[in-house]
């Protein structure tokens, strides 16, 4: 008893970028990218508050190549936040008893990534619609 | 330490913020990104007139189409305000309060810019 | 006749040793151990005490996944070393060290007083949601019922979960992922009447607050726990409490 002097490990400082904490760093940055697109709106909204010579403007970058570009990697970075979303989703829950039994976790996870896609086809589609018949 | 001693987080309210974003993004994010992104500025899909001055700001003025404006640029700030928080927070990249500020406080500020602009706007 | 396999070849094992009387920091140690497809991690290190160094210090007892005495890393993962074979690691050497976020006691014992502190300040027992006296009978429960907290109750206090999580590794003040796990046992049985309790002894920033949802805990459990699932949806519990403890009636609290 007397002999004990417990020896404390330090936490590495990049732990974040180690094996296996790496696809977490990566799921929180994809939530980042969320922010990073409001931003893209906020802009236009602040151009569009000035007036049409600086929505003009706006709608121009938005247009441009490099734009183009970003949006497509958002969309990537994106597209992960709602699949990892999805995927700890069922964490947050109460286990959901069904005849008796959990109801497997994966199963909660496909269904939401389904009702997610429809979400989201269903905005275009609603554009795309109102789009043609004007 | 007792129960009595335990001082409440008000971590919750972020938290909520951070799972409406989630929530919103999840599922209207990549539809939004591609419209405003992709489709709107190309004509793809879309008339390109849509995404002209007078149908934006017509959207802006109608009271339905700023709820949705302010929910999405707050709540899609709110959400990633959270997750920058606690990554730098891992990364260990400064004093806590200080990274508050740089996330919580832009969120905020973006809130209320949002609101503001829009009401500015009009009706 | 011998039953006792043969034990032909030979594996590296790296393991890191301290002893605090002598050692000023854990220092690494190799060892060459006979070995043969049957053996387990636990039975290599029970080879080097028996006959190669007796000072080795480790914690073991029931050898099959069920008392959660033997964690510890290998090869970098938190593992159960008597339910780790050494054909699955052969031949490269394995590196064996305590398990981390852990400070270390001697050898691959690591301190759990602090664990046994958690596991007991959250009312590991069920508070009586409707007293009963042993003439009322048992308590009854549906298996759906039982369904909802059973893999909660499956927990062997192996503190793997804990060597796996980075936030408990950054505040050692962290509830965790165990304890929590031991609070959804009760909290989630239809018997029990003490969630309010509970719930306000996890609601500050050491409680589930501390939680940014890795998830890697449940992915090293042994018995498939699930300590996230217990974790992350009393944040949910929680954040709800935060808004509406002020409709609470007066008494409940």
């Amino acid at each position: 008893m007397s002999e004990r002097r417990p020896f404390h490990r330090k936490q590495p400082r990049t732990w974040w970028a180690q094996s296996p904490y790496v696809a977490y760093t990566v799921r929180e940055l994809s939530g980042v990218a969320v922010a990073l697109y409001g931003a893209i709106l906020l802009a236009g909204l602040v151009c569009l508050a000035r007036g049409p010579d600086a929505f003009a403007r706006y709608r121009q970058i938005v247009a441009s190549e490099a734009s183009l570009l970003i949006h497509l990697l958002l969309f990537v970075a994106v597209v992960w936040h709602v699949v990892t979303w999805f995927q700890t989703m069922p964490k947050t829950i109460p286990k959901l008893i069904l005849h008796g039994r959990p109801v497997p976790q994966a199963r909660l996870t496909a269904a939401s990534l389904v009702f997610a896609a429809v979400c989201s086809v269903a905005l275009l589609a609603v554009v795309v619609v109102v789009g043609a018949c004007s | 330490m007792n129960d009595a001693t335990k001082k409440r987080s008000i971590a919750p309210v972020f938290w909520l913020l951070f799972g409406a974003g989630g929530m919103l993004s999840a599922l209207f994010g990549p539809a939004l990104i591609l419209l405003t992104g992709v489709m709107l500025p190309r004509g793809w899909g879309v008339p390109e007139r849509f995404g002209d001055y007078a149908h934006v700001l017509g959207f802006a003025r109608n009271p339905i189409g700023k709820l949705v404006i302010l929910a999405v640029i707050a709540l899609f700030f709110w959400h990633g305000a959270e997750r920058l928080f606690l990554t730098l927070k891992d990364m260990r990249a400064g004093p806590l309060p200080l990274l508050r500020l740089a996330t919580y406080g832009v969120a905020a500020v973006v809130s209320l810019v949002t609101l503001t602009l829009l009401l500015e706007i009009g009706f | 006749m011998s039953d006792v396999m043969v034990r032909s070849k030979t594996i590296e094992l790296r393991i890191l040793r301290y002893r605090p009387a002598s050692d000023a920091e854990p220092v690494f140690a190799t060892y060459q151990v006979p070995y043969s497809d049957d053996m387990s991690v636990l039975q290599a290190l029970q080879s080097i005490k028996d006959t190669q160094d007796g000072s080795l210090s480790f914690r073991w007892s029931c050898r099959m996944a069920v008392c959660g005495s033997c964690g510890m890393m290998i090869n970098g993962d938190p593992k159960l070393a008597c339910n780790t074979f050494l054909r699955d690691l052969a031949p490269k050497a394995v590196t064996i060290e305590p398990l981390q976020n852990f400070p270390i006691e001697r050898d691959l014992v690591v301190t759990v007083g602090d664990f046994v502190k958690k596991i007991e300040s959250i009312y590991p027992y069920i508070v009586p949601k409707v007293a009963k006296s042993i003439e009322d009978g048992a308590y009854l429960q549906t298996p759906g019922q039982m369904a909802a907290y059973e893999s909660f109750a499956d927990c062997i206090n192996c503190m793997l979960c804990y060597a796996a999580c980075p936030q408990f590794g950054a505040n050692p003040d962290f509830i965790g992922p165990g304890a929590m796990a031991l609070l959804q046992r009760y909290n989630g049985d239809s018997r029990d009447g003490g969630q309010q309790r509970r719930l306000d002894s996890i609601s500050d920033e050491d409680g589930v607050w501390s939680c940014t949802a890795v998830g890697i805990c449940s992915e090293v459990c042994p018995k498939q726990v699930d300590p996230a699932n217990a974790v992350n949806q009393n944040k949910t519990k929680s954040a709800f409490d935060f808004f509406l403890r002020f409709l609470r009636p007066k008494a409940a609290q």
